[in-house]
């Protein structure tokens, strides 16, 4: 069962970003203010959903279990390392989108509003995390540290979220998920956001996947080259 | 745990105090650094005090970044970490000690940093004194923060050029605290909302550290 | 010098780190909690406005001067006047209140009456209703709502 919802999570994704862009393009109506630039809803709000949920959410929850004695392994940490790899690429699909909806919409490429100001802070904690990793080559403090950074850099994520109902914001308020729980878009344009936050979110699980499997094959090569080296040096020793 | 944090910072200040790294490199930097972003906007600009708070913050970062690297280096020195580890202190009292040691050497680059932006950016000399209060709240932040992040990236490669990426993103909100609370000093505007906000931010980097500092030293 | 037989050489091993352990936790992660709470309390953050509204820029028109700031307001319907460097209209706060904006350089897509938008500029005196700005940005609302709903069928094949 397992292996079989693996093998279909692929082929799922595909169909599903495939129905999102066609019900997105073709068959959604245009919206009574912003025309067709508001097509760009089913692609933004589920980049960023899975930039700062689904993937930053994944990579702090896994940091988190590292760090308590209980559950720490190599799996958390690889997961946590995979999971913010991704989570960086979707950040930055999230400011490019929001950028390209803005440029039309406000009139400028970027606003130094509270919800992208601390956006782009928390993709630079995302790419602080990556460097953290590469500048230690002692495997247990590497995970340790970027567990302890991935927790600091966590905190950016609900102010993020909160951003636009704190603060008066030039970014739009929630759609989805607002305050008093009342959806604000309706019919086929919600079904395709729906089905969009689907794709986009198992998309993630798709491109993680992928990436630990990298990972888990990048560990063992390791292995193997290092007992090959080993190897190589009883060999010179016996000469 | 306190013990122990009065000893440590007793320890670097001692040393600080010893080598004068603070009187005869950090300092001049930080004046020539002030001096150098008043060049960069150009006497309009830099002459209007709207400038002041902006540029001391961005100023005091650099310092900040200067002084973690240093108190790190006094940590990495040989035996240092062997020495701490054999005595068996208190990973708590040690975050708390370097962060008290760094924040005093921070005041004082402060001190003379503001006297700079009151002479050479023409920020007025009353709405500077009534900053103090978020400027020493700030600066205890920038330290408890320095400190966590100066462990983070310790030890490892690079950790000079390190240092900067993992720090900047967390010293954003200082900043922006640190500037809005000077500027609402010299103009008017919510001076005290941004000194509580500091405030907890301070609390909130010490909670961190004294949970986290131990699992980054201990190896 | 003693005899080496003597000497005790057994590996000293450092003495263990008092642990306050789950107390001293429990009691950091509470203030962590009530820092965080105090923080991100809506009273405390509200100095992180993109902009002013009409209604809180004219109530402190003295204390604002001619200062740059960002100001917003909802275009009033048929007072949209595009001239060759920009477009001069009026705008209106929550609370009545009107302020003449007369902006230099294009106006973004969506800028259009009634829209909500935010104005980068100044009055033109301390105690003036007129505004000059240097850029229009639009605000667009987080509803969204079908331009020709009748162009949606329902699967029997009728319109909704």
């Amino acid at each position: 069962m397992k292996q079989l919802s693996q093998r279909l999570l692929g082929p799922v994704t595909l169909v599903l970003l495939g129905l999102t862009f066609w019900l997105g393009l073709w068959l959604t109506p245009p919206d009574k203010t912003q025309g067709n630039l508001a097509r760009l809803v089913y692609v933004h709000p589920a980049v960023a959903w899975v930039a700062l949920y689904v993937s930053f959410g994944t990579a702090t929850i896994a940091s988190a279990l590292y760090l308590w004695k209980r559950t720490r392994s190599l799996v958390m940490d690889r997961v946590a390392h995979c999971a913010m790899e991704v989570s960086v690429v979707f950040i930055l699909l999230t400011l490019i989108t929001g950028s390209i909806w803005g440029r039309p919409t406000w009139g400028v490429w970027w606003a130094w509003d509270a919800r992208l100001t601390s956006t782009a802070i928390l993709g630079v904690f995302a790419l602080a995390y990556l460097a953290l990793r590469r500048a230690n080559d002692d495997a247990d403090l590497r995970a340790r540290r970027g567990a302890v950074f991935a927790l600091l850099a966590a905190i950016n994520v609900p102010i993020i979220h909160f951003s636009v109902q704190w603060w008066r914001t030039l970014h739009q308020g929630a759609t989805v998920f607002t305050a008093d729980r009342t959806l604000l878009i309706h019919g086929l344009m919600a079904w395709t956001l729906l089905i969009s936050f689907v794709a986009f979110t198992l998309l993630f699980f798709w491109l993680l996947r992928a990436r630990y499997r990298l990972e888990v094959l990048r560990g063992a090569r390791y292995q193997v080259a290092l007992d090959e080296a080993l190897v190589q040096r009883r060999r010179e020793g016996v000469r | 745990m306190i013990r122990i944090a009065l000893l440590v910072a007793a320890k670097d200040l001692r040393i600080e105090r010893r080598s004068r790294v603070l009187l005869w490199q950090v300092l001049p930097f930080g004046v020539m650094g002030l001096v150098l972003s008043g060049l960069a906007l150009g006497p309009t600009h830099a002459g209007h005090s709207s400038a002041g708070p902006g540029l001391f913050y961005l100023v005091m970062l650099l310092v900040t970044l200067l002084m973690i690297n240093r108190s790190q280096a006094i940590e990495g020195s040989r035996g240092t970490r062997a020495s701490v580890a054999t005595l068996g202190l208190d990973p708590a009292g040690v975050f708390l000690g370097k962060a008290l040691a760094l924040a005093v050497e921070l005041w004082i680059t402060g001190a003379v940093l503001l006297a700079g932006a009151v002479l050479v950016l023409h920020t007025a000399l009353v709405g500077t004194l009534q900053a103090l209060p978020s400027v020493v709240v700030i600066l205890a932040a920038l330290a408890a923060a320095g400190t966590l992040y100066g462990a983070l990236s310790g030890g490892g490669q690079g950790p000079a050029t390190l240092l900067p990426v993992l720090s900047l993103p967390g010293f954003a909100p200082l900043l922006i605290a640190g500037e809005r609370s000077f500027s609402a000093s010299l103009h008017g505007g919510a001076f005290w909302q941004w000194w509580v906000i500091s405030l907890v931010a301070l609390v909130a980097y010490l909670a961190m550290g004294i949970l986290l500092y131990g699992v980054l030293e201990d190896s | 010098m003693p005899d080496a037989d003597s000497l005790d050489l057994t590996p000293v091993a450092a003495p263990p780190v008092p642990r306050r352990g789950r107390r001293r936790t429990i009691a950091v992660l509470v203030v962590l909690v009530l820092a965080m709470l105090a923080l991100l309390s809506q009273g405390l953050l509200h100095s992180l406005n993109y902009f002013e509204t009409i209604d809180q820029a004219m109530s402190a028109r003295a204390t604002l001067g001619t200062t740059t700031i960002r100001l917003e307001g909802i275009v009033k319907s048929h007072t949209i006047d595009r001239t060759s460097s920009g477009a001069s209209f009026w705008m209106t706060g929550g609370k009545g209140q009107e302020v003449f904006v007369n902006a230099h350089g294009s106006p973004p897509q969506l800028f259009q009456a009634n829209s909500p938008v935010v104005v980068v500029g100044h009055f033109t005196s301390s105690t003036s209703d007129r505004f000059d700005a240097t850029q229009i940005l639009v605000k667009h609302t987080a509803s969204y709502i079908a331009a020709h709903p009748k162009r949606v069928k329902a699967p029997n094949g009728t319109t909704q």
